[in-house]
């Protein structure tokens, strides 16, 4: 169950690196949560513990359905925002560098973390974690970015469900109000740049051709 | 080689040999029924082939002798691959031995690269568009089909197709394993492609996103009725590959007697209807991508494939 749970997981962390338009962008990252939440749920169920089962409900009702709202509702107020721009052509070549930065980092957990944390599937978090870094550097829409941050807080609590079989309630729960205060700050930033624009962009579209 | 192995090596190559047409037939059949069309006849296939066979064969005055050979050696790849692969028998018949998956791939290959070269030397620009297609995404398919094979090595230690059947049909976990999911997954996406079906390819004549048609412009009469065999060939070996050892390793009849491979034969066909239906339900439910995103669609099969091998090296089968 963990292993096809975490395994559904990195799909989706695939699917997100080779999606243009942001819409299933959000979905995506709602069903990798979503994801998330079962693997929790599931924890739960087999450790008879409380607060992972209030931590799946947390990552379910959160990340799985709150914060994707929050941004569905930007693309609905801003059409445009619909696609990803310059990124539709690169399609092959995300999905192929999703791959190789998957295998990196699986070698480089079994060279440094495999060790300390002999778990079935404990390079899954640290691959995620990199697949959310990959799509951070590699995407200009900000609510794009977002969504890969989102994607690294995942796999911290992916991480530490598989782990520490969830880390104390109160920490976890303060992580949870911090995403989504940082989801918020960052939709804000991101209205706000598509409206006055940024101080350095002009300058910078004038030297193109 | 004992009697009932001969007589089922044959068996198994007249299966490939004659129901391939009525495959083709069925899907086309299907596909009319989604678009609320009658459709042509389920014997189609076998109509058009004896009008190919009938008819006069035109020969470009550019044309040189591949363009003539190519077609029967194609037919003879195909052949031999139809008694090396499992298509109505769950243990290996005679000639199983000669080649394993990789060898059965590379036939798979040759029969291509035979067709590409046909298409070349036929000297028209229309055939050598289309063998340039076909190319330019053989290129992503390719990596795709050997890295399949790589992850069904890694899942049963052996590049034996029947191995592989034999594991995942005695074996529920290895079966729901996360390795063998997505090679299948991989492979079908592989299947789609390879048998010009959407949302890859709307086969048809009148396309301007024609592959497989694309490098048979210029054969007519019995050429071309082989080139078509061969087609519909390729896409009755590779549904019974998929289907036997990929989506449904059960359900075919171990006894090695003659028997039990003519009662294969109804199984096989039952799992074909099945597979018909998933496809015509793809068909009428995907549009097709644009002719140069069908390699974004080959790059996902072949990050499925490649990731199929990963989830063994992280999480190994149980």
């Amino acid at each position: 169950m963990i292993a096809l749970v975490g395994v559904g997981i990195l799909l989706t962390a695939l699917y997100l690196q080779a999606e243009s338009f942001v819409d299933p962008l959000i979905l995506g990252i709602a069903f990798q949560s979503f994801l998330l939440g079962v693997l929790l749920g599931w924890l739960a169920w087999t450790e008879h513990s409380l607060d992972l089962a209030v931590l799946a409900g947390l990552a379910v009702a959160v990340r799985a359905i709150f914060i994707p709202f929050v941004l569905r509702r930007q693309i609905r107020a801003f059409r445009w925002r619909v696609r990803e721009r310059h990124a539709s052509h690169r399609v092959t070549g995300h999905a192929l560098a999703a791959v190789a930065v998957a295998i990196i980092a699986w070698f480089v957990f079994q060279q440094t973390l495999a060790p300390a944390f002999p778990v079935v599937g404990g390079a899954l978090p640290f691959v995620l974690l990199l697949q959310g870094l990959l799509m951070l550097s590699t995407r200009a829409n900000t609510l794009v970015q977002v969504m890969g941050y989102l994607e690294e807080e995942n796999a911290v609590v992916y991480a530490g469900a598989l782990f520490a079989q969830g880390f104390p309630l109160f920490v976890e729960v303060v992580v949870f109000l911090d995403v989504l205060g940082v989801v918020l700050v960052g939709v804000i930033l991101s209205i706000q740049r598509d409206v006055t624009g940024t101080p350095e962009g002009s300058p910078l579209e004038d030297l193109t051709g | 080689m004992n009697l009932t192995a001969q007589a089922v090596n044959i068996l198994q190559a007249s299966t490939v040999l004659l129901l391939s047409p009525f495959l083709a037939g069925v899907l086309a059949r299907a596909k009319a029924w989604t678009e609320s069309r009658t459709g042509p006849s389920i014997l189609q296939p076998y109509y058009d082939l004896r009008k190919y066979l009938r008819k006069e064969t035109l020969l470009p005055s550019e044309s040189g002798v591949v363009f003539r050979v190519a077609p029967f050696l194609a037919f003879g790849a195909y052949l031999l691959i139809s008694v090396v692969v499992p298509v109505i028998t769950p243990y290996p018949i005679p000639f199983a031995s000669t080649v394993d998956f990789l060898g059965g791939g590379l036939l798979f290959g040759l029969a291509g690269t035979l067709t590409i070269l046909a298409a070349i030397d036929a000297g028209s620009n229309y055939s050598a568009l289309g063998a340039s297609r076909t190319v330019s995404f053989a290129a992503f398919a390719e990596p795709t089909l050997i890295v399949v094979f790589f992850a069904v090595a890694v899942i049963t230690g052996t590049n034996s197709p029947y191995v592989t059947n034999n594991l995942l049909a005695s074996s529920y976990s290895a079966y729901l394993s996360p390795t063998h999911l997505l090679v299948t997954a991989a492979f079908f996406l592989l299947l789609l492609a390879e048998t010009g079906k959407l949302p890859v390819e709307s086969a048809g004549l009148m396309e301007f996103g024609m592959l497989e048609d694309g490098r048979i412009y210029e054969h007519s009469g019995r050429l071309l009725g082989l080139f078509r065999w061969n087609g519909w060939l390729k896409q009755f070996l590779l549904c019974s590959v998929f289907l036997n050892v990929f989506l449904i390793p059960w359900g075919l009849f171990a006894e090695p007697t003659l028997l039990g491979a003519v009662a294969n034969i109804g199984i096989l066909l039952l799992k074909l209807l099945l597979l018909v239906l998933i496809l015509v339900i793809l068909e009428a439910t995907v549009a097709k991508v644009r002719l140069f995103k069908i390699r974004d669609f080959l790059a996902l099969s072949f990050s499925l494939a490649v990731l199929s091998i990963f989830a063994y090296a992280v999480l190994g089968v149980p």
